[in-house]
């Protein structure tokens, strides 16, 4: 084992010990330089030797090192004029003043070179731009030329010794520096026309601007990481020739690169991802030619097996309850998917099951079944029933529990109502109650996740609370005593580390200055967040307020916030 | 140069996974050591970029004055050495932005460090070694040239340090024969430019070594 160890170690050593590679920057200067050459940058000039008196053209310097290696060493040279009135030159240009000749000297070190240069008396005669008439999109550019005839017949570049400008500057502009003559930024779609003038010679060119085109996409969230049998949205952002970057989601098409993994659909401005199977997959969006894309890693394992609860339902005609469907998975995992299967009823004049969203699907019943029918839950090719039966037995009576609560002030505690019918069936109809407190200052009263109905404390002092279904009220309202408290402290408990898929509780518990301590997990103003959602995200915050559900492998920040008080929590998720 | 790197570490790897040694010699012992040697390409830098040298292979001697601690010592079984060695490799090529030119000259490594090995003695007379080493080294730029034309001809002393391993072969109970390997390398020295620039340029070693040492 030591030899290993000591052999990795070298190997590390070694392998990061080999020398450079790089790409060298610095230039040889160590190799004398011998000679140097001037060159027109202007072919034609290159040839002529000849510039029309009042324009300008580019030399360059070309050193030779010893005969081993040339080097443009334009920058380096030194200018100098025999003829400084005939021509004069610098590092950037050589101009002709009047018509006559000059030897044109550039030094570099010791080393010097002359070009000869005649200045001819010629005059200019016509202009020609080019392009003519380019089409360009807002915010992009183009560069004109200007090209000179001159009374000897000669053609010249003149775009630098022209004066450039623009009908519309605020469709295009045209540039007049030095560095950038006749540069040309397009402002505004429309029209522009660019003139080019010299010594009273003008020409024209008709630039049009078009409405700003797309140049990329990008899509957020990035390299996202989402559960199997869940949702999740996605987002494109166009970067356009003008800089804008709208919100461009409507817009583009949607596609997955394998749908068995997941698929993506575009749907009132949103675009939404379905995973199906755990597996990575690339998610594009396209639009106008430019495509943006992000790869989209799905955990949690695939779908093995679903159990819905409870199995046997047995429901009076008219109410309502919830009902569950619970998935396994290939990691072992499992967890609630009520809001990501299909559900069906065998018979659709029985029963019907309804979806607000969340985990939360309702068994509503229609008429009284003969025999149980089937409410199935399907997900692929996986699906699992329950037996439903409706019966409808004679209400008889209702009544709340509990029957007293001692609330802090802007906490909330659930309430009950069960209905007792005639067969003896007893069952749950709080969500279906009318809900009323006697002194809504001191308490009010409303729904709940999961249908359940909550009871919050306003102000100190006492009040009752009612219900009333199917004609009936409750004989004996729930009792309700409201105090004041201060509140000291804010906790959360439950166990952190979770593995990828599995869903974990959270309680959030709020101590008093009293030393009364109060759950206030599912409490309305309790807030739950967590900041890495490809790590752990909130499960469903409507109806299981606290609980999360384990992405990939990292830890996460959970926060809880109530009364004014903060509370973090770290969460590491193992897996996938 | 890469090729000569990755064949000393071929070599010298195998000696990692040596069998076990019977107890050796213990207290003070002189020794020298021959072997090749590989100067790895060099970066290398100034106000005006990086360029690149390249260098020959070539021998280098080292000699050594210690002390075996005996087996069982509870410091730990192994030795304390006090190591001058000398490398010197020939430029070979020198790599600008206009390509690779012929180089001239020579680097010069004087190193004087101090080394501590471990040594795994087991049953026979083959006692595979691991160390380091630290001190400071002489390396001296003697006139580097490109294509004849100077480039340097200096000498600064840097921190230095290396990393060994290898195995003794013991020859008697006072003779050892060491067949080793060693990373040797330093901070970036700097040196002057004959064009008044100053360039900074790695130095990273490898070589392969045969050793004798007497214990006394």
């Amino acid at each position: 084992m030591v030899n290993l160890l000591w052999s990795g170690f070298f190997t590390v050593l070694l392998l990061s010990g080999c020398g450079w590679d790089g790409t060298p920057t610095r230039n040889n200067d160590f190799t004398p330089l011998t000679s140097i050459e001037i060159v027109a940058v202007s072919p034609t000039i290159a040839v002529s030797h000849t510039i029309a008196a009042g324009t300008s053209t580019t030399l360059s310097v070309k050193g030779n090192y010893s005969g081993m290696f040339t080097r443009d060493i334009t920058d380096q040279a030194v200018w100098s004029s025999d003829s400084p009135a005939v021509a004069t030159a610098s590092q950037d240009r050589v101009t002709g003043h009047v018509h006559g000749t000059a030897a044109l000297t550039a030094t570099v070190g010791s080393v010097s070179a002359t070009f000869k240069l005649t200045v001819s008396p010629a005059t200019i005669t016509a202009l020609t731009i080019t392009p003519a008439a380019p089409t360009i999109a807002k915010g992009l550019s183009t560069h004109f030329a200007v090209n000179g005839t001159f009374t000897d017949l000669t053609a010249q570049d003149l775009t630098f010794d022209a004066a450039w400008t623009s009908s519309a500057p605020n469709v295009a502009t045209v540039s007049n520096d030095a560095g950038s003559k006749g540069f040309a930024q397009a402002i505004a779609a429309g029209t522009a026309t660019i003139s080019a003038t010299f010594d009273d010679v003008s020409a024209t060119a008709l630039l049009t601007v078009t409405e700003p085109v797309l140049k990329s996409i990008a899509l957020s969230p990035a390299n996202p990481t989402f559960l199997t049998l869940s949702t999740g949205s996605f987002k494109a952002t166009g970067t356009y020739s003008d800089g804008s970057t709208p919100d461009i989601t409507s817009l583009v098409a949607w596609s997955s690169s394998n749908t068995g993994i997941a698929t993506v659909i575009a749907s009132g401005g949103t675009a939404t991802a379905t995973t199906l199977k755990q597996g990575t997959t690339t998610i594009s969006a396209s639009l106008d030619g430019i495509s943006g894309t992000t790869s989209l890693k799905t955990t949690g394992g695939n779908l093995t097996g679903i159990t819905v609860s409870p199995a046997v339902v047995t429901l009076v005609k008219d109410t309502n309850r919830n009902i569950t469907a619970t998935g396994t998975f290939s990691n072992g995992s499992t967890r609630d998917i009520t809001g990501a299967v299909q559900w069906t009823v065998a018979d659709t004049s029985l029963a019907t099951v309804t979806t607000p969203g969340g985990n939360l699907a309702w068994v509503k019943p229609l008429a009284v079944t003969l025999v149980p029918t089937l409410i199935t839950a399907t997900s692929g090719s996986l699906s699992s029933n329950a037996s439903l039966t409706v019966i409808a037995p004679q209400l008889m009576s209702i009544t709340i529990s509990p029957t007293s609560l001692d609330l802090t002030a802007g906490t909330s505690a659930p309430l009950t109502v069960n209905a007792t019918f005639s067969d003896g069936t007893i069952q749950d109809v709080t969500n279906l109650s009318v809900w009323t407190s006697n002194d809504s200052t001191k308490a009010t009263v409303a729904a709940g996740g999961l249908g359940t109905e909550r009871v919050t404390g306003v102000t100190a002092g006492s009040t009752t609370i009612s219900a009333t279904y199917g004609g009936k009220t409750v004989p004996s309202p729930a009792a309700v005593t409201v105090r004041t408290r201060t509140l000291q402290n804010l906790t959360i408990s439950g166990s952190f580390n979770v593995a990828a898929g599995n869903q974990v509780s959270f309680t959030a518990t709020a101590s008093y200055g009293d030393g009364t301590t109060v759950d206030v997990t599912k409490d309305m103003s309790t807030i739950w967040t967590i900041d890495k959602l490809y790590v752990a995200i909130l499960t469903d915050s409507q109806n299981w307020p606290g609980q999360i559900l384990g992405v990939d492998g990292g830890s996460a920040t959970l926060k809880v916030s109530f009364g004014g008080k903060t509370q973090t929590a770290t969460v590491t998720v193992t897996g996938p | 140069m890469k090729r000569a790197c990755q064949t000393i570490i071929a070599l010298c790897l195998p000696l990692l996974f040596c069998s076990p040694a019977m107890a050796q010699h213990s207290g003070p012992y002189v020794g020298a050591s021959l072997g090749v040697n590989a100067l790895m390409n060099a970066k290398t830098s100034d106000n005006l970029g990086d360029f690149n040298l390249t260098f020959n292979p070539a021998l280098q001697g080292s000699a050594v004055i210690g002390w075996d601690f005996e087996p069982g010592n509870p410091a730990g079984e192994g030795r304390v050495e006090l190591e001058y060695s000398r490398r010197s490799n020939q430029l070979d090529q020198v790599k600008f932005v206009e390509g690779s030119f012929n180089g001239g000259g020579s680097v010069t490594a004087d190193g004087l460090l101090l080394n501590f090995f471990g040594v795994f003695h087991g049953g026979n007379r083959l006692s595979p070694y691991a160390g380091f080493g630290i001190g400071a080294a002489r390396i001296k730029t003697s006139d580097l040239n490109v294509n004849g034309y100077p480039l340097s001809n200096d000498s600064a002393v840097v921190f230095a340090y290396q990393l060994g391993g290898g195995v003794d072969f013991a020859l008697t109970d006072h003779l050892n024969l060491d067949l080793g390997y060693r990373f040797f390398s330093s901070i970036r020295p700097k040196f002057n430019e004959v064009n008044g620039h100053t360039f900074e340029m790695d130095y990273i070693n490898h070589s392969a070594v045969l050793g004798l040492r007497v214990g006394f």
